[in-house]
């Protein structure tokens, strides 16, 4: 009851410091949301595909060949031991589906019933609705609710137009009719049906051209079933893999991601904590007397505390829902972002709709209960100690101050040294990194009120003799207010700080990444079939193009490339077999002889990516890596390590006559040309798109344009991250105007005095502006060797062991004069509102007196 | 005798939520250049609120105030405010210095606001200061003086800049009887030796001994005392 009257006395401060605090909630809030639905998406696509299979036999891309199959069912040496069943599984897009990536099932429906139980309710399939399947070529079904969605209707007797669906497939069309729905028995099966298109083996194999293949086989195993039995069994070029394994290593993949866009959404939550801490104090300090008197009418000091702490528990609270609101709007926009960056770096998925756990709206909900708790508890304490009915003076407070800001310092100091140590740690857990960054962060924020202090003391006397009154009396005042308005000034701090971080890592990243785009991208013109990820070669191109492209009487050279993706101890990965170039092995190789590595890979030695070395954590090139081939297990030399920005799955580079010789693949990815240097790449670039017309999705592009298109990926990856520091900003802002707003109230006898001696209005809002630019300005200039050390830690720290990427650090000034303009501008548009309060500010009422 | 400082009419009321009070009605008075004038009057007679609407901090409701020739309250907000910053000194009954200035730069204050050089402005501080006899506080901050020194150190600095009117609102209020008794003796030697005209708002008639005149303001009136 007291609470909520003093909370309403000051209803701005109550407003700003609840939308602080709903900011940081709706942030954080946010992007678990788009977390989660990513990663839901994810297990989702994942259990629904892969059903109750324990196992599974793959074989890289090459397929299972299907006489496997046959051979596991019948065989004496294995029939009737498990449950076994074929699917053939390929990412497919449609207009009719909306061009969202589905994934396409091929299955037996004799051996489904106990896979996959949501595709017939567990009972099996009802064999008089789905013989069509079975018996019609390209016939296809989805579940009812997707057909809705798309407004489909399955034929009944004949396919016709009606029910046709255009499924582009490895970068061909092809034509696909529906002919049944599948209802859904519960809400599981609803979901995982979502984006899956289910068809019988037969047309699956014929819709993805892989006659005779089977992507995997999936096997139910009992407990204790020698795995290595079957395993030492299955012919060359086939492995047995654990399912649930092989579904974690494709999502701890993101997981780096996903822990870095966390890492950034608690940073705003941080800054909301100290707006609290402040807001509060200040509430503290100025109810003093009141406490006091209370005290002495015989309250204990726990009820105080405890008074104290409703009133954040309040603002908490309500800050919390606002900011769940918030974040659920937030999370709607950051769930597409993280999408298409999983999609552009990591995998398909496709994400539809924002799912909004329980669990999310509940750790947001608490988080934000739980710093404002957190941040009330010194004020409340303080509030606690006030001695019984003494009113202490202002100058006792201030003197504490000063011992404070000291204090602050060398803990500051300590924690970021801390923090320092804690990186020092040689670990890949991120957790323990962004620990330690914190602790950095908070430990130089920490020091903002020693170099606020100690600037002001050296501005003094030149302000003062520049610009007379003003001059002496903002750098003074700014001192004088410390203890109201260091936190929120550290709180600008750390928010600048990050800014410059966050920018000076990003324009590194870019740079590093454009470097090595012009190292890599050494052809003039690129010819590759488009597929459903922007970023990823993963779709064949047909050989009559490869050959038209190859033919083009202006080229100079051509260089082909194959990628596929291979088994490894560690799951699968990325090869990318390629026509060698000794310029850019020498140019892009981080481990290894330049001299000799192309020769080294025409023997057969391959090239690790970088982020795959550093996943895998091989450093050293004496060893060799294991793949699994179509003859089984070969053991590669490894010739080097080479930098790769394209993806943090890691790749692994091989020549791709020693691919060919082992895999038997002629199927090609892409060609690049260099063109004779009297051509002019844009009219040959004409030509040949002219000339390929005729093969659909094959697009030919000059290396300027695939240049341009990687670097808008790029960009689209830091999007969210712009945007969340954005919020940070912003709530550092609100903080800033708070802490202002309430030094305002604070102060008004003080400048009912000033104006009384005769300063006018226009005077007296200069005199604002001074003290918060100079505020602006100590803010400003401690971000800049903060924000140098974040970039730091965050390029040589963060970066790589999330990513496993080198990055060169770009060192611009431009970064750091912006965040220093941010601060001041920042601080001195905080002051805006209360300068323009000065003029409804009663003289006559500040003059009255306490 | 010209009559230096006169008010008719003057009205003025607060609304305290939607109940309106008056606090002055039709008050009038006149002064002489020179005069020391003391204003008695109950807590909350609106002796404060006179002083405010002479110095041009509040606006009355209706009314003249005359000061000097100039009718202060047909004049603009930030016209009222250099007419104060020129022509009038305060001292208030605390919390008269700004804390983060010195004693000698919060004297200085009125000078370097109607910029006088600064060599002057800096001479004639020291010269006030000396008068009230705390030349050597000239670095020392206000929160390191006693309650009487803090009213000497304001007392310097509502003459310094050789104001015409000089307004008190209960000067010794927050002194003991002797401290009290002691900046009262001061603020009227220095009065008398610039030859000021001073308006002194106080509810000790110990204080009110030393004017030349005593009104009393009460039922929003202002009443000749003595
Ligand atoms: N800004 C204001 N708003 C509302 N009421 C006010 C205001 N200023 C003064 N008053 C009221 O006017 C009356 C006179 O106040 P004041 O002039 O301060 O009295 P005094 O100085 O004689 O003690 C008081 O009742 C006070 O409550
Ligand atoms: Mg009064």
């Amino acid at each position: 009851m007291l609470s909520l009257r003093t909370l309403l006395r000051h209803p701005i401060q109550f407003a700003l410091m609840t939308l602080g605090i709903a900011l940081g909630v709706a942030v954080m809030v946010g992007i678990d949301l788009a977390n989660a639905s990513a990663e839901r998406a994810f297990d989702l696509s994942a259990s629904a595909v892969t059903g109750r299979a324990t196992h599974a036999i793959v074989a890289g891309s090459g397929g299972v060949d299907e006489t496997l199959y046959v051979r596991l069912r019948t065989d004496p040496q294995w029939r009737g031991q498990f449950e076994s069943a074929p699917t053939v599984r390929a990412f497919v897009a449609s207009p009719q589906l909306g061009e969202i990536p589905f994934t396409l099932l091929g299955i037996d429906p004799f051996a489904e019933a106990p896979f996959r139980s949501y595709l017939g309710g567990g009972q099996g399939f009802d064999f008089q609705s789905i013989a069509p399947l079975l018996t019609q070529s390209g016939a296809i079904l989805l579940s009812a609710p997707t057909a809705e969605r798309y407004n489909l209707t399955p034929c009944m007797d004949e396919f016709n137009d009606s029910c046709r669906l255009e499924l582009s497939i490895n970068g061909k069309t092809r034509s696909a009719y529906l002919i049944g729905l599948l209802e859904p028995s519960n809400d599981f099966a609803r979901r995982a049906l979502d984006t899956l298109v289910i068809t019988d083996i037969a047309t699956a194999q014929s819709l993805t051209d892989t006659a005779g293949e089977l992507t995997q086989i999936d096997l139910i195993l009992p407990e204790d079933y020698d795995t290595a039995a079957l395993t030492a069994a299955l012919p060359a070029g086939n492995l047995l893999v654990a399912s649930a394994t092989r579904n974690d290593q494709v999502n701890t993949m993101t997981a780096a991601f996903r822990v870095n866009l966390t890492a950034l959404s608690l940073l705003a939550l941080l800054v909301g904590l100290f707006l609290i801490y402040n807001t509060m104090t200040f509430s503290v300090v100025q109810r003093r007397a009141m406490f006091g008197a209370l005290r002495s009418l015989g309250y204990t000091r726990e009820q105080v505390f405890g008074m104290v702490l409703g009133e954040a528990a309040l603002v908490g609270a309500l800050g919390a829902c606002i900011g769940l609101g918030l974040g659920i709007l937030l999370g709607q926009g950051a769930v597409q972002m993280v999408t298409q960056t999983i999609n552009d770096l990591f995998f398909v998925v496709s994400v539809r709709g924002v799912q909004i756990p329980a669990s999310s709206l509940l750790k947001g909900g608490l988080a934000g209960l739980f710093a404002s708790l957190l941040a009330a508890a010194p004020p409340a304490w303080e509030a606690a100690s006030v001695p019984p009915r003494l009113a202490l003076s202002r100058a006792g407070l201030e003197s504490k101050a000063g011992v404070a800001v000291n204090l602050a310092a060398v803990l500051g100091i300590l924690a970021a040294l801390a923090g320092g140590l804690i990186l020092a740690i040689p670990t890949r857990d991120l957790i323990v990194s962004f620990t330690g960054t914190f602790a950095v962060i908070i430990g130089l924020a920490a020091l903002t009120p020693f170099v606020t202090v100690t600037l002001m003391r050296l501005l003094n006397d030149p302000l003062a003799a520049l610009f007379g009154l003003m001059g002496r009396l903002a750098p003074r005042n700014v001192i004088r207010s410390q203890s109201r308005t260091a936190v929120a000034v550290a709180a600008l701090m750390i928010a600048v700080s990050v800014t410059i971080g966050v920018q000076v890592m990003i324009a590194s990243f870019r740079t590093t990444v454009t470097l090595w785009l012009d190292q890599t991208l050494q052809g003039d013109l690129y010819i590759a079939a488009q597929g459903l990820s922007a970023a990823r070669l993963d779709t064949p191109l047909a050989p009559e193009a490869v050959a038209i492209a190859r033919s083009h009487p202006l080229a100079q050279s051509s260089a082909v490339v194959r990628v596929v993706s291979v088994e490894t101890e560690f799951g699968s990965v990325d090869l990318v077999a390629a026509t060698p170039d000794p310029l850019l092995d020498a140019r892009i190789l981080l481990e290894g002889n330049p001299e000799h590595v192309v020769r080294e890979m025409k023997e057969g030695a391959i090239l690790l990516s970088e982020p795959l070395a550093a996943r895998l954590g091989i450093d050293s090139l004496n060893e060799t890596f294991p793949l699994l081939t179509p003859e089984g297990w070969v053991q590669f030399p490894v010739a080097g390590i080479y930098a790769d920005y394209a993806s943090t799955r890691g790749t692994i580079r091989m020549d791709i006559d020693v691919y060919r010789s082992l895999w038997k693949d002629d199927t090609l990815n892409g060609v690049s040309l260099t063109l004779l240097s009297s051509a002019d790449v844009d009219s040959v670039t004409a030509d040949l798109r002219g000339q390929l017309i005729g093969f659909e999705r094959v697009q030919v592009n000059p290396s300027g344009a695939l240049r341009d298109d990687a670097i808008k990926i790029f960009d689209r990856t830091f999007a969210i991250t712009t945007a969340m520091q954005l919020v940070t900003t912003l709530v550092a802002f609100i903080g800033v105007l708070s802490s202002l707003l309430a030094l305002q109230l604070e102060k008004a006898r003080e400048m009912g005095i000033l104006r009384a001696l005769g300063l006018t209005l226009a005077e007296m809002r200069r005199l604002t502006f001074w003290e918060t630019g100079l505020l602006g300005a100590s803010a400003g200039l401690l971000a800049l060797p903060t924000g140098y050390i974040l970039a730091w830690i965050l390029i040589f720290i963060i970066n790589q062991r999330s990513f496993g990427w080198t990055l060169q650090m770009q060192m611009e000034p431009l970064p750091f004069a912006q965040a220093f303009v941010l601060a001041v501008s920042a601080a001195l548009l905080a002051a805006v509102y209360p300068a323009w309060r000065l003029s409804r500010m009663q003289t006559a009422e500040a003059l009255r007196g306490e | 005798m010209t009559i230096f400082l006169r008010f008719h009419d003057l009205t003025k009321s607060y609304y305290e939520g939607n109940v309106k009070r008056l606090v002055l009605q039709n008050a009038h008075a006149e002064f002489q250049p020179g005069e020391m004038t003391a204003i008695l009057g109950k807590s909350g007679s609106g002796k404060s609120t006179l002083l405010n609407l002479i110095s041009g901090i509040d606006a009355p409701d209706s009314g003249q105030i005359w000061v000097d020739g100039r009718n202060l309250a047909s004049l603009p907000e930030r016209e009222r405010t250099l007419f104060r910053r020129a022509r009038i000194g305060f001292i208030f009954q605390f919390f008269n210095l700004i804390p983060t200035l010195t004693v000698g730069e919060n004297v200085s204050l009125p000078l370097e606001l109607n910029r006088v050089p600064r060599p002057q402005a800096q001479k004639k501080a020291k010269d006030f200061l000396d008068s009230v006899g705390l030349a050597d506080r000239w670095t020392t901050f206000p929160e390191k003086l006693s309650g009487g020194e803090q009213q000497r150190v304001a007392l310097a600095r509502a003459l310094v800049h050789d104001p015409l009117l000089i307004l008190a609102d209960e000067p010794t209020g927050n002194l003991d009887e002797e401290t009290g008794a002691q900046v009262m003796s001061l603020l009227a030697k220095l009065t008398r030796e610039q030859d000021r005209t001073l308006l002194m708002v106080t509810h000790s008639a110990e204080a009110a001994s030393y004017a030349d005149r005593v009104l009393r303001l009460s039922h929003g009136q202002l009443v000749a005392e003595r």
